[in-house]
């Protein structure tokens, strides 16, 4: 590598910084205590995979280039230059990294890991070394907001048989599954695929909710690659979608990362105020069995059920009673898993790696922490309202031969739900 | 006192003492300078209004209670450290003046007895502290993440601490001899006592004081920049 493309490459880390960045690169004291909290160093062994290591790959650039020591005494520190070495390095620890902040809850400076993934991921970017497959996903989802009036015909009649399948659940044949609204209340972002749309369109109808099915999927996979453009680009499509339809309220389905995206990024990306109300449809749905918009039929679930906490939908925006009201109110032996709430296990797919093939095998490797919790519990069934969550804990009931079945949240709650469908069977 | 003890034990110490507080103030002011990324991405659940986050800060800050989940003997050995370091700083404020509030109760000789027991006790936690810190950094992964500066800084504490204890322990000249010894130091004029510069102790002394001076002139490059930055790291932790 030339010097040139060397000192490009570290300056990035330059561009990158900000205050909470700046503060965790020179606090690090490499005490360690991380490495218990991370689920791929501990189901692994292998340094790269430590929170403090994969910082620190970031941190020795940083000192070599930018730091007084890393200039006199650059041994000292261990300040180090760019290389392929390194940015092989770079891509496993940053994009196996599922980004569960499991390691800065227990750091005893807080440090967050994720700030250092964001700088490697932008530098593995300047060098054209990001993962190709998130970098496609992001790019489908662009081109699908540019075109939209393309795909618009396209998806109303994909979804004609989900209408008819929800006209079938509620019992009303004039239940309609509303798209392109205009003058909703909501905007539901649901995600790719039919599976989060009709459990959602049930509850909307018996609650009788005023709302609008998005023809964008609440993923945002520029924000796996990290790429802020790119994620920007992708959020802003469903921003001008609720633009149009002059809703009031975002109602992001079940996804971890989707949430925090609409919740907590965008209006750094976009130097814009978040124009609506950012509502998760955990919160949602607790809300409407609350206020008796819909009804659950109470212990309706007989098996042993346990609940798994998305590190996207606990630990890092929050929900942790909401789902466990859910759930109790239903399910008749319900288990809770240990640890769990800010303390849970990362399930071992989040930060798009159900997405990248090449982390399959490390993702079910990591996976054994979430099975062992889960095993001890004896439940048969787990609920979880994140569909990185949901993908990796079958592909791990499948792999550990758990026999168990992993249920989505809204599933969950449409099965316990008392529908003319269900009656008459 | 000879010349090399005028540089190391004198001179010395207003430029550690110089570059110690000038270099935190100029790190502070860094981390000022640059802005502060408007994410907020604070972990749940967090606590409601600014008085229980920094309540909740002070608490993760000198206690850090989650460590104890995953790794009971470094929590308690990083207390240790830590601990024995504000006893000993607190100790050693007795050479600038008197404990008259503990002196006066318990006369010279009781005073000295007392220092002698805390002082020493002090001395030898932080040695077993620090020896199971360096020690658990030659084993994997700590031996892969650590890096010179974390071996430098530990063994630079303990050959701190072990000249302090050798005063301590074999030394044979006592508490009025060294506050005459920072006397000069306040008053600008650094010199050692005769009692003091014709013993062999005047070397312990003089290694004491210099490789402080070189863990103070050290201390704003390195990570020991914790002992400010630790608190605005748990503030952004409820963020």
């Amino acid at each position: 590598m030339e010097n040139k493309e060397k000192d490009k490459l570290a300056s990035v880390i330059e561009k990158g910084m900000n205050r909470q960045l700046l503060y965790y690169l020179d606090i690090c004291t490499r005490c360690s205590i991380c490495k218990d909290a991370c689920h791929q160093y501990v189901s692994t062994g292998d340094v790269l995979y430590l929170p403090a290591y994969r910082a620190e790959l970031i941190r020795r650039v940083y000192k070599k280039y930018f730091t007084t020591t890393g200039k006199f005494l650059p041994s000292i520190v261990e300040g180090m230059e760019v290389d392929e070495k390194l940015l092989d390095d770079l891509y496993q620890a940053t994009y196996a990294c599922t980004g569960c902040r499991r390691c800065m809850y227990y750091c005893p400076f807080s440090i967050d890991t994720t700030w250092f993934l964001g700088v490697a991921k932008a530098m593995l970017l300047a060098a054209g070394r990001e993962c190709k497959i998130l970098g496609e996903l992001a790019a489908a989802s662009i081109s699908k907001g540019e075109n939209i009036d393309m795909f618009k015909d396209l998806i109303i009649d994909m979804l004609k048989d989900t209408e008819k399948e929800l006209q079938e659940k509620v019992g009303d044949p004039k239940a309609i599954l509303p798209i392109d609204k205009e003058g909703a209340e909501m905007l539901y972002v649901a995600l790719a695929g039919t599976h989060t749309i009709l459990p959602a369109a049930v509850i909307f109808h018996e609650a009788k909710a005023s709302w609008s099915l998005s023809m964008f999927e609440a993923s945002n996979y520029g924000y796996f690659l990290g790429d802020a453009k790119q994620a920007k680009a992708i959020a802003q499509r469903i921003i001008d979608e609720a633009d149009r339809l002059k809703v009031k309220e975002l109602v992001i389905s079940e996804c971890g990362h989707a949430y925090k995206v609409m919740k907590f990024l965008y209006e750094a990306w976009s130097k814009k105020k978040m124009p609506y109300k950012v509502t998760g449809i955990v919160e949602l749905m607790a809300r409407y069995i609350k206020e008796g918009k819909i009804k659950i039929k109470e212990g309706s679930a007989k098996e042993a059920v346990t609940y798994h906490d998305p590190c996207q939908v606990g630990r890092n925006a929050g929900f942790y009673e909401e789902p466990r009201y859910i759930v109790k109110l239903a399910a008749k032996d319900y288990r809770e898993m240990t640890p769990n709430r800010e303390k849970n296990w990362c399930c071992g797919g989040g930060g798009g790696l159900v997405a990248e093939p090449d982390m399959e095998d490390l993702r079910i490797k990591t996976g054994a922490k979430k099975v062992e919790q889960i095993k001890a519990t004896k439940a048969k069934t787990v609920v979880t309202p994140c569909e990185n969550c949901r993908l990796q804990l079958g592909d791990l009931n499948e792999k550990y031969e758990m026999d168990i079945k992993i249920v989505s949240m809204m599933d969950f709650v449409v099965e316990a739900m008392p529908l003319p469908a269900a009656k008459s069977e | 006192m000879n010349w090399f003890s005028f540089l190391a034990a004198g001179v010395l110490v207003y430029i550690a003492l110089a570059v110690f507080i000038l270099g935190l103030a100029y790190k502070a002011y860094k981390w000022f300078k640059v802005p502060k990324s408007s994410v907020r991405l604070g972990l749940f659940p967090k606590p409601q209004g600014g008085g229980n986050r920094a309540l909740k800060m002070v608490k993760d800050n000198f206690l850090f209670p989650q460590v104890l989940d995953v790794d009971k003997w470094m929590w308690f050995f990083v207390i240790l450290l830590h601990l024995g370091g504000v006893v000993a700083f607190v100790g050693h404020l007795r050479l600038f003046q008197e404990f008259t509030f503990i002196a006066n109760p318990l006369g010279e000789e009781g005073m000295n007895q007392f220092s002698f027991i805390t002082g020493g006790t002090v001395g030898i936690v932080l040695i077993v502290a620090i020896t199971y810190l360096l020690i658990r950094r030659f084993k994997s992964p700590y031996k892969d993440l650590s890096i010179p500066e974390d071996y430098f800084l530990l063994v630079l504490i303990l050959l701190i601490v072990l000249m302090g204890n050798h005063l301590r322990f074999f030394g044979d000249v006592h508490v009025t001899e060294y506050r005459e010894y920072i006397h000069s130091l306040l008053a600008f004029k650094p010199a050692f006592p005769e009692e003091l510069a014709a013993s062999a102790t005047r070397w312990s002394l003089t290694t004491h004081v210099l490789l402080t001076n070189i863990l103070l002139i050290y201390f704003p490059f390195s990570k020991l920049v914790h002992f400010i930055g630790s608190f605005a790291g748990n503030m952004i932790r409820s963020d």
